[in-house]
């Protein structure tokens, strides 16, 4: 599986870096989303839904 | 190739008293006469209304760089004042969402105040009575946006007056200002007398802080930082009437917006009681153990999130969001030449027939899982999308389910007049409810509510 972002909708609230530190740190140079890990392994299929869940802007997809 | 100018365009003001008198019909009038794309004359500033998901996310999506969101409107420049504007720069807004009140690390304790505020309301209550919708969700949010977005010893210097002149304020946003915003009207009069009186009113605060001295590490708040900032000759870097601009313009966005929603879904959890009882039964199970407002407010009240969030739908706060286009703007076949404006209707949008079936009907099961209507991100756009999306959504929300969580559980509400004449006062660029707008309550008695 895939993550992606959709960078024109980020706007920094971090939710997902709070749901899934593994997976998504903040830039503090853009106040945007970075992947840590954009191919996250099947243990970590929880916590990715969290955060795509989460995110107050809908910034966030996986793909299979 | 052009847009297409939409019809009875007039001679001088074009579509502006339409604007005036029926905006969410003119926004209509565009999409049935025009399609995805066509362009209104507000006194010769041009505005292409782009319609439809796939037309607004090019508009969502454009950066700032070709669409400016600061130039387009100019009724709220004689509001803020000269030298602050509507919305921050890009790189402004960022340093906002960091380092500001919308944290979410400040939520809990926001919860905490929003809570303890709706009961400092309820308290003038009384056990029955009629309130007015507008005054009672005005008044109470703007101690909620004082006290969260600026700081609680702030809030504390806050009277009912505020409140008044906010609302003569807000009411001061007339669409003549697309003539000139200073013209000699009664309506910009009244809106800049209610200005000076907002800086007559905090100069007294400032005042009586600095009276009462030098205050240290946490306790300080914004106004004091603002106020301990000197020139180098010794004067304040700021004078008041511009803290007091800054201070409007934080206000601002959070005020009218949460009011009204507030309002409205009050509105329509009466007119629909089987969604009224569903949100009600919900809220007393949830707190049955007593736990806290500030606790369950950060976290998901499904029932009554959905009914929030049907009520943004069918009432959002901005009925047209705008930009100035910076470079010529391109959607399929057509431009949009630099200078003109652009713009998109969250009131067309959130009921387009193609997005949300029977739009006109209160149905918070629309959210639910499997039907998600508002994932269509381009289309339900309550607040906004992409880049400028409101960044104080998530604070409105939990302010939102605090003050329901609050009040719910301690009254119950019934509608004062009949169920249609609740409506909005398209008159002014902020929208407001049309008084009047009452609704009768009563304390709860969980004994009677037994039997």
């Amino acid at each position: 599986m895939k993550l992606r972002v959709d960078m024109d909708l980020c706007q920094g609230h971090a939710a997902c870096v709070q749901e899934a530190p593994d997976l998504f740190a903040l830039d503090p140079a853009t106040n945007q989303v970075v992947l840590k890990n954009a191919s996250p392994d099947e243990s970590q299929r929880a916590e990715a839904k969290r955060a795509i869940r989460y995110c107050p802007t809908r910034a966030l997809r996986l793909e299979e | 190739m052009n847009a297409p100018v939409l019809s009875r365009n007039w001679p001088l003001l074009g579509h502006l008293q339409e604007l005036r008198k029926r905006p969410i019909e003119l926004f209509w009038r565009v999409r049935d006469e025009c399609g995805e794309i066509g362009e209104v004359n507000f006194a010769g500033n041009r505005v292409v209304l782009l319609v439809g998901p796939e037309a607004q996310e090019a508009f969502f999506r454009a950066t700032d760089e070709q669409l400016d969101q600061a130039a387009a409107y100019p009724f709220m420049t004689p509001v803020f004042g000269r030298g602050v504007v509507f919305d921050a720069t890009p790189e402004q807004r960022k340093q906002g969402l960091r380092n500001q009140s919308l944290r979410d690390s400040f939520m809990r304790g926001h919860a905490e105040v929003i809570a303890r505020e709706t009961e400092r309301m309820m308290a003038k209550l009384g056990d029955a009575g009629e309130l007015d919708l507008l005054d009672f969700f005005s008044e109470l949010t703007i101690y909620t946006s004082s006290s969260c977005l600026i700081g609680r010893r702030f809030r504390e210097e806050l009277t009912p007056e505020y409140f008044k002149v906010f609302y003569e304020l807000e009411k001061g946003t007339d669409a003549l200002a697309y003539v000139n915003p200073y013209l000699p009207l009664p309506v910009f009069r009244e809106r800049d007398r209610a200005r000076r009186r907002m800086v007559e009113l905090l100069t007294g605060v400032f005042e009586r802080r600095a009276r009462a001295g030098h205050v240290e590490g946490e306790k300080r708040e914004l106004f004091d930082v603002l106020l301990s900032i000197l020139n180098p000759d010794g004067s304040p870097r700021f004078p008041v009437d511009q803290i007091t601009g800054m201070f409007i313009s934080m206000m601002f966005a959070g005020h009218h917006t949460t009011s009204g929603t507030a309002a409205w879904t009050l509105i329509e959890l009466l007119r629909n009681p089987e969604f009224g009882e569903r949100v009600v039964a919900e809220l007393d199970a949830l707190y049955a153990d007593g736990r806290e407002v500030s606790h369950q407010a950060l976290r998901e009240i499904p029932e009554l999130e959905n009914a929030i969030k049907e009520a943004l739908r069918l009432h959002p706060p901005l009925i047209l969001l705008m930009r100035k286009v910076v470079h010529d703007f391109h959607y399929k076949d057509w431009v949009v030449p630099a200078g003109k404006l652009v713009g998109v209707s969250p009131a067309v949008s959130n009921r387009l027939p193609e997005c949300f079936p029977e739009p006109e009907r209160y149905d918070p099961d629309r959210y639910a899982e499997g039907r998600e209507e508002d994932a269509q991100l381009f289309a339900w756009i309550p607040f906004g999308a992409g880049r400028h999306r409101c960044v104080g959504a998530s604070f409105a929300m939990i302010q939102l389910k605090a003050i329901f969580s609050t009040l719910l559980r301690e009254f119950s509400f019934e509608l004062a007049q009949p169920r249609e004449s609740y409506r909005n006062d398209h008159s002014k660029m902020v929208v407001q409810l049309q008084k009047p707008c009452a609704v009768r309550y009563r304390r709860r008695d969980p004994l009677a509510e037994a039997r």
